[in-house]
């Protein structure tokens, strides 16, 4: 199903890093309307690090070059806003590394914010669950070494074909709700010590588990 | 000795939709009349009148020339939203302040706009609440093209699906489009248990026409089984739909039939004056608070200086025909009553129910929600009224 667009942005908390000028007055009034809880720093402010532990969306002076938050991962992981005001590359680059997804021109018009807002949030979010599905698909890259030996052990060992060695590790893994790859590690290191002992391995070697669905094991 | 202030006053009385454009001239003149009259009055007022036509790339023009040409500082005008997002820009630029007199979908706030018309929360929500609550949750939805239906039928949407609701069709078609009869075979055989009717102008009129047409046809009362509900069916506009012009739902904040003195006054001269434009409406109300809030504001700051009246502006009080109306001091956009009527054979509307107290306007639907009663500015006391 296809998330929802957010376009509601009450109860955040956005931390405003500009020189108290009319665009930062301009800015604060309309996130205000828009129902945020606004926090104003000037970027020189000592107090910048720690607010930006908590906050929820960041709108950030592109024009001025903080070096503490130019530092790669120095900004939280939320949206983050770029305030524009000149379009030189050099400051651009700069807002392109610090991961601002969004930018709002000076002077800031009442118009624009809203739009600037929803992009970032909503843009962050589908980031943040790709970044998730990430984490993921490294882990199981990570574990690729291990299935493959797993699997070539219980070839080796049940004289049975490529396809039948996945295919009990993957229901065994189900049937224990773990990763493949855990299982297979776990395998790899219990054949390892039972080495010389003549242990039978833990993977069964009927396919009762395959018939089974998880449902069903939980009542056996 | 009066000051005089110039009002500029760019209203489209020709073009597609020159009916309302009328009624918001009516309005205002109406207002202008009241003020000059007055011998207390601080300020009389003199319109500097302009028609674009409704030509958009006009409405730059027109206001251009004021700004700029003229001077002006005031300017009342813009109907449909294309208009004033052509506008607002050189408004900004040049720093003016535009009384826009429409209820419009929201999500735009200016220091250079004063929005007389009803926010969304004032309307839209309302009325979703009141379909959800009175007609159930089937909706079927008919739009002219362009934001105002869009948007409208987007929160409608939300608001819909919120209640596990089901929208069981859904059409845009052309400004103007008048080829509906498929269309109103398809609405009568899926029985939904409302139409939310957001196609503007001739396309409206028409719609409205085949529908009861196709419902008559079929042998079932369309408007107490079937109803057509919309944000924007007004009074100036029932006349023109003819036979079928009874019986569907509008939300506003203003009907002609509201009993307050302020009203019947209103009324009275509009009566007098321009009943050839059909009862009196809700824009060209809007325009009249408009025009004696600008007075009000010019009096209290004791200047025509820009941003004298602009913060004169905030927090002002009108006692209007529609009731008390107060200009936000944080969004400019104003407090109104919601209201919901259904129209009448003899072009006006009876109101089924109206908020108790004025509700506070949110133009970006922050804290109103269909469903969610937000005690703060959510339209959360409909009462019924008859």
């Amino acid at each position: 199903m296809k998330a929802a667009v957010k376009t509601n942005f009450r109860g955040m908390r956005a931390l405003v890093v500009l020189g108290n000028d009319s665009n930062r007055l301009a800015l604060a009034s309309v996130l205000g309307k828009l129902g945020l809880d606004v926090q104003l720093h000037d970027p020189h402010d000592a107090g910048v690090q720690t607010a930006l532990e908590k906050c929820d969306v960041v709108l950030l002076d592109a024009d001025v070059n903080l070096e503490v938050l130019s530092e790669p991962n120095a900004l939280p992981d939320v949206p983050c806003i770029a305030l524009i005001g000149t379009e030189t590359p050099s400051q651009l680059a700069r807002v392109v590394r610090q991961g601002c997804i969004s930018h709002i021109l000076k002077p800031v018009r009442s118009s624009g914010v809203f739009t600037a807002l929803l992009l970032a949030v909503n843009e962050h979010e589908k980031r943040q669950k790709i970044a998730r599905e990430m984490a993921v698909l490294r882990q199981r890259l990570a574990g690729r070494r291990e299935v493959t030996a797993a699997i070539l052990k219980l070839m080796m060992a049940d004289g049975i074909d490529q396809d039948a060695a996945y295919e009990r590790l993957r229901v065994e893994a189900m049937n224990r709700r773990m990763p493949i790859e855990e299982l297979a590690r776990e395998y790899l290191a219990c054949d390892a010590r039972a080495q010389g002992g003549g242990r039978r391995p833990r993977i069964k070697a009927d396919d009762t588990a395959k018939k089974l669905s998880t449902n069903r094991r939980l009542r056996q | 000795m009066k000051a005089t202030l110039e009002i500029g006053i760019v209203v489209s009385t020709s073009g597609s939709y020159g009916e309302i454009g009328q009624a918001i001239c009516a309005g205002a003149e109406l207002a202008i009349a009241e003020v000059n009259a007055d011998s207390r009055a601080k300020v009389s007022l003199r319109p500097v009148v302009m028609d674009p036509g409704g030509v958009p790339a006009s409405y730059a023009d027109a206001a251009k020339d004021l700004l700029t040409g003229s001077g002006l500082t005031q300017v009342l005008g813009c109907y449909t939203s294309s208009s004033r997002k052509e506008v607002l820009p050189l408004f900004e630029k040049y720093d003016a302040l535009l009384w826009y007199p429409s209820h419009y979908e929201g999500f735009e706030t200016s220091d250079n706009v004063i929005y007389t018309g009803a926010a969304p929360n004032q309307h839209v929500v309302p009325l979703a609440r009141h379909l959800l609550d009175n007609h159930g949750n089937r909706g079927w939805f008919v739009g002219s093209n362009y934001v105002w239906a869009w948007e409208n039928n987007r929160i409608l949407r939300e608001s819909l699906t919120e209640v596990g609701g089901t929208i069981l069709g859904e059409r845009y078609f052309p400004v103007g489009e008048t080829d509906f009869s498929a269309l109103v075979e398809q609405i009568v055989q899926d029985r939904p248990d409302f139409v939310f009717n957001t196609l503007i102008g001739e396309s409206c009129y028409e719609f409205l026409r085949l529908l009861r047409a196709e419902a008559v046809a079929s042998g079932f009362d369309q408007p107490r089984r079937l109803p057509v509900a919309s944000c924007s069916l007004s009074e100036a506009e029932l006349p023109l739909i003819g036979d079928a012009a009874a019986g569907h739902l509008s939300s506003s904040v203003y009907f002609s039939t509201v009993d307050s003195p302020e009203n019947a006054r209103f009324t009275a001269q509009w009566d007098g004056r321009y009943s050839h434009l059909g009862r009196a409406c809700a824009d060209g109300e809007a325009a009249y608070i408009a025009v004696h809030l600008l007075a009000m504001a010019v009096e209290k700051a004791g200047s025509t200086g820009l941003s004298e009246v602009r913060e004169a502006a905030r927090g002002l009080r009108f006692a209007a025909p529609q009731g008390l109306v107060t200009v936000d001091p944080d969004n400019l956009h104003c407090s109104m009553r919601p209201r919901i009527g259904r129209s009448t054979a003899d072009g006006t509307f009876e109101i089924l129910c109206e908020e108790s107290s004025p509700v506070r306007p949110d133009p970006y639907l922050v804290w109103a929600s269909a469903k969610q009663k937000d005690g703060r500015l959510g339209p959360d006391h409909l009462r019924s009224v008859s």
